[in-house]
């Protein structure tokens, strides 16, 4: 075992993710996992390294490229007692195998009367950023939390995403595990160095449906999950500079959404805007906003605004990519324009 | 002191590498074997190891391009 200490010991969420999969393994040897270069690579995103040479090709597949079969196949063996985790490597691939993610992964246990248990993890990587294209670029963190019968969570640094990844592989529901490229640890996709923090050896839970309040404030919320989490980190020290007090959520999962949390912070700063890499319409940032508005609209001292991704295709080239992504200096600006509002 | 360098014997060409992420804080204790450190060339990732026992001190901080045989950390026994 190692001897750094403790408290110094960091890791990427790639690592944080391979290793609470490995300890889970190691615990029950229901659970396996199985996906397009998951094996021999390890994942496309680091998030298997280690895997294959621990527990053999039996337990950690490389699949061919069928997401339609190997999803279908995940169901199935969840359905019939297994823990699989599954990976799909870009969420923008999920057209072809939805069927068996919305249809029977997510519904399976309602069509049968509670008798039949999907144990099961997708995990799939979201967002861009590194010029990949319209089609290896989405989030679509809307259309997974839209969707009934599955949990889902977006972790924004490697404590969390070993914790949730832990309490996904535990849960008798299918949980759908997305995690952003930006955040990983892999160079070649950029690297958010807030991502990379200390996480303890041992097996732990982060509960599924609990936000954390990553940073406390009195003036507005900003609300995120993932990648716009650090966004918004970044903007609140801006902001500071300019004496303004922002308190930032880290929703952390998608379904079941902490409503409360959100609720009571924006009761608390009377402020609200929402982050999000997801398309605007439709997606989490109105979610987000009418969770504290069909609740009391009395509690607000400016509109609700937020910073989302404009409803068009991804652009491959890099300053027409980068200009519609949100950033702080976005955040910082809706901000400014809010407390302005109300002055 | 020990030096923690960037390894001759991970990739074959000399293309220079990236450190992609410290897995210690700076001034960390560490012990023979622990992973400190991921580096990158041409899109691979590589583990680095510590050589020894001793206090870490980073000299190559994350993002910095590096070549074989480059310093990256210090170790003070």
């Amino acid at each position: 075992m190692s001897d750094i200490q403790k408290n110094e010991r960091k890791l990427t969420i790639a690592r944080g993710m391979a290793e609470a999969i490995a300890a889970e393994m190691r615990a029950d040897s229901r659970v396996f996992v199985m996906g397009e270069d998951i094996a021999k690579l390890g994942g496309v995103y680091g998030n298997a390294r280690g895997l294959l040479a621990e527990f053999g090709d039996q337990r950690v597949l490389d699949t061919p490229i069928s997401e339609t079969a190997f999803i279908g196949a995940g169901v199935g063996a969840a359905s019939d007692g297994m823990r699989p985790i599954v990976e799909l490597m870009f969420v923008d691939f999920f057209g072809v195998c939805m069927d068996a993610i919305y249809n029977l992964m997510a519904k399976n246990t309602y069509f049968s009367g509670g008798n039949v248990r999907v144990p099961m993890v997708l995990m799939t990587s979201t967002g861009g950023g590194y010029s990949d294209g319209g089609q290896h670029s989405q989030c679509l963190y809307g259309t997974f939390a839209h969707l009934p019968g599955m949990k889902v969570v977006c972790p924004s640094n490697a404590y969390d995403a070993k914790g949730l990844m832990t309490a996904a592989i535990r849960d008798d529901n299918p949980v759908v595990y997305m995690y952003h490229k930006s955040l990983q640890g892999m160079g070649w996709l950029g690297t958010e160095a807030g991502s990379v923090v200390e996480v303890p050896a041992a097996a732990y839970e982060v509960e599924i449906g609990k936000a954390a309040v990553v940073r406390e404030g009195s003036d507005v919320t900003i609300v995120s999950l993932a990648l716009g989490v650090h966004h918004a980190l970044k903007a609140a020290v801006r902001l500071a500079e300019m004496g303004i007090n922002a308190e930032v959520v880290d929703l952390r999962s998608l379904v079941p959404l902490d409503r409360e949390t959100i609720f009571n912070s924006v009761r608390k700063t009377g402020r609200l805007l929402v982050i999000d890499e997801d398309y605007s319409s439709y997606g989490v940032t109105g979610e987000v906003i009418a969770t504290v508005t069909e609740r009391s609209i009395n509690i607000l001292k400016a509109a609700p605004r937020r910073v989302a991704y404009p409803d068009i295709p991804i652009p491959f080239a890099r300053h027409m990519e980068q200009f519609a992504l949100p950033n702080a200096e976005k955040v910082v600006r809706a901000v400014e324009e809010m407390m302005g509002a109300c002055s | 002191m020990i030096d923690i360098v960037v390894p001759a014997d991970r990739w074959d060409s000399d293309d220079q590498a990236v450190i992609t992420v410290w897995l210690v804080q700076d001034g960390a204790t560490v012990a023979a074997g622990d992973l400190v450190a991921e580096i990158m060339c041409v899109k691979t990732q590589h583990e680095i190891r510590s050589p020894s026992n001793g206090v870490l001190s980073i000299v190559a901080t994350v993002d910095s391009v590096v070549s074989k045989g480059d310093v990256m950390a210090r170790i003070a026994a």
